[in-house]
């Protein structure tokens, strides 16, 4: 059922993928540099077929810490922040080797929260992200971590990618992480626990069920998710999480397959169109 | 805290020269083994963009360039990167707008970060966050930002210039007039002999800073 909410996914012609640190690493916390090989031919690919694209990816602190030879990430934030400093730069050179195998150019953008309060800023990062679409690039934002302490607490950039999505007027942000949807039970302790694949509206027994135990095992979590979904929603930008272990699941949820959750952002034209 | 400009690692064509990028990491990776904590400000990510992009010339308009500018910080940091290696020399990646200064929260994070980084023996390599920065691009080539980090990083010494003739401009902290040194070895000698009284004053006052080693041998 529901299936003809998917159709609208076929022609998204203005993607944000955001990509959460369990997707790009091990469990080990190494970097799992074929995901991320992945990642890159998938996006290339997408580019090319005519979407633009931008990718809000997390993974800085994780891999600062294996660049500097550290087994645990640290708890403390000045630590985090520093790793976060040494580990974008080495995650853009990872992502900047793999993208130019597939001869497709990327550039680098870190953004404060502020980027939407600002409105001088606002409109400054929002023409620097449209010109760079219109070259072809494919911009890679994270959270400009060293000044600001938001993301690096909370949320793994799923609130920075709602942010990004509505900056740049998205068509639709995807949410790729450890988890493949938001089910109605508890996955781990009710086997027949189902994914709920459209989502129309975002009511309180949905909230409920996000902040539920199952679906907390993420960096950021459901509940972070959601409202991120909600900020998409708002700005009539679809929004879908699933699972990130292998990015070319972005193909298939492109081509409408009922893949993860899908929050619906314009349910009457989606209906006609069926 | 070293203030480099990219200008001084061109070669003839225009692009990054890897021996004289190479021996920028080696006297400041060796500057940091003498036991002194390094900073470094750097423009160059307009440039390298444009290079990358295989454009004639750089862009003259704001919004090309803060876009070229998004590509070439990418290209900035591997650069560094890949020529710091060399010497096993970790670094990091720095960016901010010069109006951190009316945001304590964000100066106080970003002292931090310092901080760890050189308690960690990392050389952070900072510029200006081009693409959301609201302040004119590039124009100043970094005089206010280099000036807002020595006074964030409580820096002893500016580095604020170094030519092609192996000649340094550099300011002392407690309030010493600015002096040129010749060549690396003098150069360390003279932080060597400098106090750790850091930097005092208003960093907007860099503003005023002269354009070249050659103004300031002239003028003293």
């Amino acid at each position: 059922m529901n299936m003809h909410y998917r159709e609208v996914l076929k022609n998204k012609k203005r993607i944000v993928v955001k990509i959460g640190t369990s997707s790009l690493s091990y469990a080990n916390g190494r970097m799992n540099f074929h995901s991320i090989e992945k990642l890159a031919y998938v996006l290339s690919a997408i580019r090319r077929q005519g979407a633009q694209v931008i990718l809000v990816s997390s993974g800085a602190i994780g891999v600062g810490a294996g660049r500097l030879g550290l087994t645990k990430r640290p708890k403390e934030l000045a630590k985090k922040q520093a790793l976060a400093a040494v580990g974008q730069a080495e995650l853009m050179k990872i992502y900047q080797k793999f993208f130019e195998e597939y001869n497709q150019m990327v550039a680098q953008v870190l953004l404060t929260k502020d980027v939407i309060t600002i409105p001088e800023r606002n409109r400054h990062a929002r023409s620097t992200l449209l010109k760079l679409l219109e070259m072809d690039i494919i911009p890679i934002i994270n959270e400009n971590d060293t000044i600001s302490t938001f993301e690096i607490e909370f949320g793994d950039n799923d609130t920075l990618s709602a942010t990004v999505a509505s900056l740049v007027s998205a068509d639709l942000l995807i949410m790729l992480s450890d988890i493949d949807g938001l089910y109605n039970a508890d996955p781990r302790s009710q086997k027949d626990a189902e994914i709920i694949h459209s989502v129309l509206d975002i009511t309180p027994e949905l909230e409920q069920l996000a902040s539920g135990a199952g679906s907390s095992f993420s960096t950021g979590g459901m509940v972070t998710k959601i409202s991120a979904a909600r900020t998409c929603l708002q700005h009539g930008i679809d929004c879908l999480i699933t699972s990130g272990s292998d990015p070319s699941i972005l193909f298939d949820i492109l081509a409408g397959k009922e893949i993860g959750t899908h929050f619906v952002a314009n349910k009457q034209n989606t209906v006609h169109h069926a | 805290m070293v203030r480099v400009e990219i200008s001084t690692l061109l070669g003839s064509n225009g692009k990054i020269n890897p021996k004289k990028m190479d021996r920028l990491a080696m006297v400041l990776t060796n500057l940091h083994n003498s036991g002194k904590q390094v900073l470094v400000v750097s423009s160059g990510a307009i440039v390298l963009g444009a290079e990358k992009m295989k454009m004639h010339q750089v862009p003259d308009n704001q919004l090309d360039m803060m876009a070229v500018a998004a590509v070439g910080q990418a290209e900035l940091i591997r650069c560094y990167q890949r020529h710091f290696d060399d010497y096993n020399q970790i670094i990091a990646q720095v960016l901010f707008t010069s109006d951190i200064v009316d945001y304590p929260q964000r100066l106080e994070n970003t002292r931090n970060t310092f901080d760890t980084l050189l308690d960690m023996g990392i050389i952070p390599i900072i510029n200006e966050n081009d693409p959301i920065s609201t302040s004119d691009i590039e124009y100043d080539d970094n005089y206010p930002l280099a000036l807002i980090v020595a006074r964030i990083a409580q820096a002893d010494v500016i580095v604020i210039k170094m030519d092609l003739n192996g000649k340094y401009l550099i300011v002392p902290g407690g309030n010493m007039p600015s002096l040129v040194v010749d060549g690396e070895t003098e150069l360390q000698q003279k932080i060597e002999s400098f106090g750790t009284n850091g930097l005092t004053g208003d960093p907007y006052k860099g503003r005023n800073f002269p354009a070249s080693i050659g103004e300031i041998i002239f003028n003293n």
